[in-house]
């Protein structure tokens, strides 16, 4: 990729898109150069704001007749550098492909482009007896093209399922520029589900310019409440305690009492700030059991020890809950000046043992960890509390995180629930995969996108992937 | 055991005792380019395209294992050979379900159901193969074992094989091991069942139904002979619910007073066991074996009634069971229709299932006429082109189920 030929490129996309939608100054590139991972940081050499799928196509075509790689991006709100623009090339910015084009309640399916902000399908869905399920934490920010790049969860997919289970199908922008459609709007069409297979393919298969996704039947009612427990462990055997009696409740989401400090600070709930753990605890349905459910989420969570369970009064309460979590992150500003969140799984058994794994980890190498997350599947996002100005203790974080992570398979779980590979995981992938499984994920990786312009060094191992660190000297500087 | 078939040319039975076995047989078997028909329970060898290629069948039916079910985690790992009654019985001493509903559940196997995308009518509530199955491990067709996702319920890492396998009949892989979340067993049914008058009052119900205080696990409309020996009443929705007694008895109640608001009459409820049999009759249909013909209508849901109105047009006697809330309906024609397979597709059925964005694949036809790829799975809007590339990339040699899917 010579300097000519990007210049060249430039040009190419200027007389294609205008030269206002084609960002190459550095100091307009600089807001790409990562996303929430900010270990690591590149800029791309070009960024492009197609507002059509038409124009994408042909943007890749451009970028794949010049032999130039590229990526999509949506909002950048990735955790795990997922639109990180490794080794440069042209980044394609989808958030003005932001129109949700219909919403059709008698067949269950709105259609929307890839730069929709999650929450705004559902704003628009209000007062129509429906919503759209997977709701990340950052789905004030996050768009829906981002989340099936990722296949986001969010605290209610415990119930309702993760982005893979609502999306019917995606019309799609291939690696060579050819426009195709995966899936419909009716289910079961001929042949492989291919929709399903680029889900969570993380933007390495083909770019998605449009999404077609179930949408969901409001509950009746719900009941939020708040347990309360004096220790960590029998917050954790509550979770356990739930799931063996088979309650699966909506949502059910644990924070310890290093979040409910920062959260208390930031939002002034009344949060117990001698609790050692709170479980945020949602129940929805049908009023008619509704406080059934209640009582039966109670007397668990009393069974477990829990000092106390308080039930959201009103909507407004329950909102200032939901608030407070999924602004947890927002939150830990006040605790520290820098943070790294991991996003392993475990068995929902193992809970009470990974979590105590952790609090050793931290003990032993001197960093606060404090932990909120998505307890009822076993999706933890413990957060390591650092300052990026010591190096000392950076490098005492990145060894953490790895222990945390090996634990996590150790007990049969993930490195990622929702979060996706990125750049920041690619080194477990040998770890969680045998060589056999990484051969076939690159196989079909080839039949997608056989020259690998497309978001190359992302999500899998192969192709130099352990390079990225060599290549990036910067990467633990950064951190 | 060996398995014959007249669909398929099958030379000789293959079944294996190890995942090793079944590697060492897909791999000679490339070598040498023989084909390789991948047969769990036998229940749908008819399905797909008949095969012409001489090969064997490798039945799965001995790899049938628990590996591991931590119920507390609500997970299960087992062997893919496994049937789904046996499945089902280890999970019900736990008080847990995978709700798949799939028919002759005796016979029929983990990997069978998987490869066949089998549903039944509790996908409505309960979604289908694709949000259970969390890992999957297959051998391919050069004989080279893969695994995707993982053991827990929640698990991004790397790409989702299980979405890749599911349907894809066995000519990606053969399917050797799955991981399924699962599912707290539902202790009581009831149905709700009404007469529908005429198509015009079975669209004006469903549509209704979008805006019902209910939650239904099916909603389902049977009509034609087929159903005469169960019900005399043979034009019939009902609605299936799942749940707490406090919410199942409110949920029946207040189903039939919004079908009275459209003007339904003869509402009745059944409990068990009339209700469990007739889930159980709803299950069985698409695999019933009294059939000229029978195939399967995916359309979005408000087509429905299009899609029941195009097939009387075919043919008045044809019976159907609509999953109506999820656009599937199942149509099975006692005789094979005058016009042929081909024109009866493109004639009446396609177009009508093109209107409302879907399609018409064949699940049956014991005359084996007319059956190209085209006719048995239709969708030429679809991106099979895509689908090729995928399979030259797990199956060069094409030895797995050759001829039978919808690769050119």
């Amino acid at each position: 990729m010579t300097v000519t030929a990007l210049n060249r490129l430039a040009d190419e996309l200027r007389n294609l898109l205008g030269s206002d939608r084609v960002l190459t100054g550095d100091s307009d590139l600089l807001v790409y150069e990562c996303d929430g991972f900010v270990i690591e940081k590149n800029s791309p050499d070009i960024a492009v704001f197609p507002t059509s799928t038409r124009e994408v196509s042909e943007v890749v075509k451009l970028c794949d007749a010049s032999d130039v790689p590229f990526l999509p991006r949506g909002a950048g709100t990735s955790l795990a550098g997922g639109c990180l623009p490794v080794g440069g090339g042209v980044m394609i910015v989808l958030t003005r492909m932001n129109a949700i084009l219909d919403i059709n309640l008698r067949d269950g399916y709105a259609i929307v482009q890839p730069g929709v902000v999650n929450v705004r399908l559902t704003e628009a869905l209000k007062g129509s007896g429906y919503h759209y399920a997977p709701d990340p934490s950052s789905q004030g920010a996050c768009t829906i093209g981002g989340n099936v790049a990722t296949n986001s969860g969010g605290p209610h997919t415990l119930k309702y399922g993760v982005t893979v289970n609502h999306v019917l199908g995606v019309e799609v922008v291939m690696a060579d520029g050819r426009i195709a459609y995966f899936g419909g709007r009716s289910q079961d069409g001929p042949g492989l589900d291919l929709a399903g297979t680029v889900v969570g393919s993380e933007g390495t298969l083909v770019i998605v310019t449009e999404v077609c996704v179930r949408i969901t039947k409001d509950p009746q009612g719900c009941r939020t409440m708040l347990a309360v427990f004096d220790s960590v462990e029998d917050a954790t055997n509550a979770i356990s305690g739930f799931v063996a009696e088979g309650i699966i409740p909506a949502a059910m989401e644990m924070m310890d009492q290093g979040i409910i400090v920062a959260l208390e600070q930031a939002f002034a709930f009344g949060f117990p700030l001698d609790a050692d753990a709170v479980l945020l605890i949602e129940v929805d349905g049908l009023e008619a059991s509704l406080d059934e459910q209640r009582d039966e989420v109670t007397r668990l969570c009393k069974m477990h020890n829990a000092r106390e369970v308080r039930l959201a009064k009103d909507e407004a309460e329950r909102q200032k809950l939901w608030k407070c979590r999924k602004q947890a992150f927002g939150a830990i500003g006040r605790l520290s000046p820098s943070y790294c969140t991991q996003d392993g799984v475990v068995p929902r058994t193992k809970l009470p043992h990974i979590l105590s794994r952790i609090r050793e980890i931290g003990e032993q190498y001197d960093i606060q960890v404090v932990n909120v997350f998505h307890a009822g599947d076993g999706n933890l996002h413990p957060i390591l509390l650092f300052d990026e100005r010591n190096e000392a203790e950076v490098e005492r974080v990145l060894k953490a995180s790895g222990e945390i992570l090996d634990e996590c398979l150790a007990c049969g779980g993930s490195v990622t629930g929702e979060h996706g590979i990125g750049v920041e995981k690619i080194s477990f992938m040998n770890k969680m995969f045998q060589p056999c499984d990484l051969a076939a994920m690159e196989r079909l990786r080839i039949a997608f996108n056989p020259t690998n312009r497309l978001s190359p060094d992302k999500l899998l191992p192969t192709a130099g992937a352990c390079g990225i660190e060599q290549n990036h000297p910067g990467r633990r500087a950064a951190l | 055991m060996s398995v014959t078939h007249e669909s398929l040319p099958i030379t000789e039975t293959i079944q294996p005792t190890s995942l090793e076995e079944v590697m060492e047989t897909l791999q000679t078997a490339s070598r040498v380019g023989e084909a390789i028909y991948p047969v769990g329970g036998g229940t749908s060898l008819d399905y797909g395209c008949p095969a012409k290629q001489p090969g064997k069948a490798l039945q799965l039916t001995d790899l049938s294992k628990v590996i591991e079910y931590p119920a507390e985690d609500m997970t299960i790992t087992v062997q893919a050979g496994m049937t789904m009654q046996q499945l089902d019985t280890i999970l019900a001493e736990r008080g847990q379900q995978l709700p798949l509903d799939a028919p002759q559940a005796d016979t029929t196997t983990i990997g069978g159901v998987l490869a066949t995308n089998t549903s039944g009518p509790r996908r409505l509530g309960f979604g289908t193969a694709r949000d259970y199955l969390i890992g999957v491990q297959a051998v391919d067709g050069l004989g080279r074992i893969f695994s995707g996702g993982g053991r827990v319920v929640k698990n991004v890492a790397g790409y989702d094989f299980c979405k890749m396998l599911i349907g894809s009949l066995g000519t990606l892989g053969v399917i050797t091991q799955v991981t399924f979340k699962l599912k707290p067993r539902s202790t009581r049914r009831t149905i709700v069942a009404c007469h529908i008058d005429d198509l015009e009052q079975l669209e004006s119900v469903l549509a209704s139904m979008i805006h019902s205080q209910t939650y239904p696990a099916a909603l389902e409309f049977v009509a034609g002979p087929k159903w005469s020996d169960f019900t005399d009443d043979t034009n019939k929705l009902y609605a299936i619910f799942e749940g707490p007694n406090t919410d199942l008895e409110w949920m029946s109640d207040q189903v039939a007073q919004e079908w009275r608001q459209q003007g339904v009459n003869n509402i009745t409820t059944l409990e068990d066991p009339e209700a469990q049999n007739l889930f159980s009759r709803l299950t069985e249909f698409p695999a019933n074996e009294n059939t000229a013909l029978t195939l399967k209508a995916n359309v979005v849901p408000s087509g429905i009634t299009s899609m029941i109105q195009a097939a009387r047009e075919l043919d008045p006697n044809c019976s159907i069971q609509a999953h109506a809330g999820s656009g599937i309906a199942n149509l099975i024609f006692d005789e094979f229709p005058t016009e042929g397979l081909s024109r009866s597709l493109t004639g009446f059925l396609r177009p009508a299932a093109a209107n409302h964005h879907g399609n018409v694949t064949v699940l049956r036809n014991p005359s084996g006429q007319e059956m190209t790829r085209q006719s048995v799975w239709g969708g030429l809007d679809h991106p099979f082109w895509m689908m090729d590339r995928i399979k030259q990339q797990f199956d060069p040699q094409n030895i797995l189920n050759p001829e039978r899917f919808v690769y050119s």
